[in-house]
């Protein structure tokens, strides 16, 4: 009830906020120059001033190009002009936007960028400490506006171990740090950097490091396992794992064992300005549902495939051509309903009626459920519910790659893992499970859930995915036949209608709704968990 | 009648002889560039070793940093029954080699030795329970014996899969 009650004041406080029309505030646009020797330096400044001048009110957006892989930001930039009244003033420069927002500073911390971790530290210094993030080459630049270095992390690390400078981090800032999120600042490693959520970690007053999940590094391994153990119950991860360091299904199979949700990208820009602004007045969200919760549906002698597209739609398909043209189920990032509402209402507002919103993934946040402490999973799936009844969906999508290699391999789900999804979700229309191909499927009561059998990696040429999918409906011969497809997130749904009319035998494609309800009618499918004799790429950490 | 059985064990036998010496034999790298797109893999070398009628067809596959080696052993004298039958699988489909599966599979050299034909039927799990593919290959040598050809038919895919090799010689 008190969830309840938090979510309504959610709601009422973002729609209070919706009203506020009419504020003014600024944007700069920038390039795609994330270079450690070029465009990087400047902008993790520009990142640590906007974290603290959207520190208290939503001073300062930045629209990155289209090519940035967070396509929203120039859409989202529309959408504040048009239903929230925003009238944005352009910043051309980094002077300018100095000049503008340099008392939202008390001083400076100095970087050594031949230390990438010190990054880091001075990113988690410049929100306990309102510090702007500079090299050494740009401290002219911010004494020329007054202030003065609080800190100066030069020579502090040489010659140290990653390990060794974020213990040291840990034994300086950790105390003062938020608990109830950490930033893993990971993601591109090397020449190019591509810090753009740090201001938000800023703004949160987070940790900031990119430790490695990988067993190969003890060292950090057991500092991050540290920091999760200290974190609040249900807290979040934001950011992303290093590239150079560890595999995403490690960092987040690491912070699944801990009852943690992971909230990417490294690169997900302005939510520091996303998270002041609900719903605009009036606003609700209603999912297309095509079939009520209680319909009954009778599958026929054919082949029914459904799409579905769980990348987040904010970096995916939504915006490429073609979209409404198919059924297309969408994974929607829940969480965003507590700090990107705005980009939510964005999506829904843009939605065709054949786009159909899902939940996921696996809970309130991106998680590995075979890997969540059982003590931990009522609560966050109760979470998950709540966001799924604002967000009017009906159907929770399920991930675990704890097992696979990437996009392939083992992304089964436990017996065990299936009955608490079941005991957990009595009201959903049904689960569905993987990311590459996986074979865990299940039929109880009127709830299915299916695995993807087919993933449509975008650089296949769609002559071979329309053969891959008729090699599908011959080998699975039952009619009906449930194919379920996961669209990758940079394909475009145009080409998509190309493969359609390439396949074999009676098809209709339809949306996950009615799929899975049709699936209710008959199971064709097997009954199937993850064996214990199936091959595991990884296994998972000792605590 | 005699002479002529032995005749006719000679012919039966002329095929496997081939094997000893076929140009076939060696280690072949996929020409990604003309070859039908693999999926969830990233390099391919074949392998081929021949020891009288027995082939042996070593696939080292690699999918990011991950190696997967694995050989399929075929006899061109007699049909055979293989376990763990590996086929290079389009590894973004749910289809999976059967659990404890066994898989029928005959060979023949054709071309008085520059082809290899394999056949096999083998058990594959679905989403529906099982099914069973039916599988032709030829490996064929291309002129000039630094080029190799796999062609691939599947009873269940409207298409057939062709693969390019170049022959990987000691200091490539």
């Amino acid at each position: 009830m008190r969830r309840i009650l938090s979510l309504l004041t959610l709601f009422l406080a973002a729609t209070l906020s919706g009203a506020e029309a009419g504020r003014s505030a600024f944007v700069m646009r920038w390039n795609l120059d994330w270079q450690v020797t070029g465009g990087l330096p400047e902008k993790v400044l520009l990142l640590s001033l906007q974290g603290l001048a959207n520190r208290t009110a939503p001073q300062l957006y930045v629209v990155h190009p289209p090519e940035f892989q967070w396509e929203i930001t120039g859409p989202l930039f529309s959408f504040y002009e048009r239903k929230h009244g925003v009238k944005f003033t352009d910043l051309k420069t980094g002077e300018e936007a100095l000049t503008r927002f340099a008392g939202s500073a008390k001083g400076y911390v100095v970087w050594d960028p031949a230390i990438p971790a010190t990054m880091n530290v001075a990113l988690t210094i410049a929100g306990l400490e309102d510090a702007l993030v500079v090299t050494p080459a740009l401290i002219p630049l911010v004494e020329k506006h007054g202030l003065k270095a609080v800190d100066d992390l030069r020579g502090r690390y040489t010659g140290q171990t990653d390990a060794q400078i974020y213990g040291d981090a840990v034994t300086r800032y950790w105390s003062r740090c938020s608990r109830d999120s950490i930033m893993l600042m990971g993601g591109h490693a090397g020449a190019v950097r591509q810090p753009a959520v740090a201001d938000w970690g800023i703004r949160q007053k987070m940790f900031f490091h990119d430790l490695s999940a990988n067993p190969k590094h003890p060292g950090e391994l057991a500092l991050a396992q540290r920091l999760l153990s200290e974190l609040n119950p249900g807290a979040t991860v934001f950011g992303w794992h290093s590239y150079a360091k560890d595999t995403e299904e490690q960092w987040t199979t690491l912070l699944s064992s801990y009852g943690l949700k992971m909230e990417g990208l490294h690169n997900l820009p302005n939510l520091s300005f996303n998270c002041q602004f609900g719903f605009t007045p009036g606003f609700r969200f209603t999912n297309t549902h095509h079939v009520a919760r209680d319909a009954q549906l009778t599958a026929e002698a054919k082949v029914y495939l459904s799409f579905v597209q769980s990348d987040s739609i904010g970096i995916g398909v939504w915006t490429k051509p073609g979209r409404g043209k198919l059924p297309f189920a969408w994974q929607v990032t829940m969480n965003w309903t507590k700090f990107s509402p705005a980009a939510l209402e964005y999506f829904h507002e843009s939605a065709t009626p054949n786009d159909y919103f899902i939940g996921g993934l696996s809970g309130p946040g991106y998680m590995y459920p075979n890997h969540i402490p059982a003590d931990r999973f009522p609560l966050l799936m109760k979470e998950a519910r709540d966001l799924m009844a604002v967000l009017d969906e009906h159907v929770m999508e399920i991930m675990d790659n704890s097992a696979a290699d990437g996009n392939v391999g083992n992304a089964d789900l436990t017996k065990e893992t299936v009955d608490r999804y079941y005991a957990a979700f009595p009201d959903v229309l049904g689960f569905i499970n993987g990311y590459g191909p996986a074979r865990t499927r299940d039929l109880r009561d009127t709830r299915p859930m299916l695995s993807y059998d087919y993933y449509i990696d975008p650089r296949r040429p769609r002559a071979e995915v329309a053969a891959d999918l008729n090699e599908l409906i011959a080998l699975n011969a039952k009619r009906p036949y449930f194919l379920l497809v996961h669209v990758r997130e940079s394909n475009d749904v145009n080409s998509l209608i190309e493969v359609v009319k390439q396949l074999d035998g009676p098809v209709e494609v339809v949306p996950l709704d009615v799929f899975l309800k049709l699936a209710a009618s008959k199971q064709t499918y097997t009954t199937r968990y993850q064996d214990p004799a199936d091959p595991k790429h990884f296994t998972g950490y000792r605590k | 009648m005699r002479p002529f059985r032995h005749l006719l064990l000679l012919l039966l036998l002329v095929p496997a002889a081939f094997a000893a010496d076929t140009a076939l034999t060696g280690r072949w790298r996929l020409d990604p560039a003309r070859s039908t797109a693999l999926d969830g893999w990233t390099a391919w070398d074949l392998v081929i070793t021949a020891e009288g009628s027995r082939v042996s067809l070593r696939h080292d596959m690699q999918w990011r940093s991950t190696k997967v080696t694995t050989t399929n052993l075929v006899d061109t004298a007699a049909p055979s029954t293989v376990k763990d039958f590996f086929r290079v699988e389009q590894r973004h489909m749910a289809l999976y080699p059967a659990k404890g599966g066994t898989t029928a599979v005959r060979a023949a050299w054709l071309d008085a030795g520059r082809t290899l034909r394999v056949e096999a039927d083998t058990p594959i799990e679905i989403s529906q329970g099982q099914a069973n593919m039916r599988l032709y290959y030829e490996y064929r040598l291309i002129e000039g014996d630094a080029a190799l050809v796999l062609i691939e038919l599947h009873s269940t895919r409207p298409q057939p899969l062709v693969y390019r090799f170049t022959r990987v010689t000691e200091n490539k």
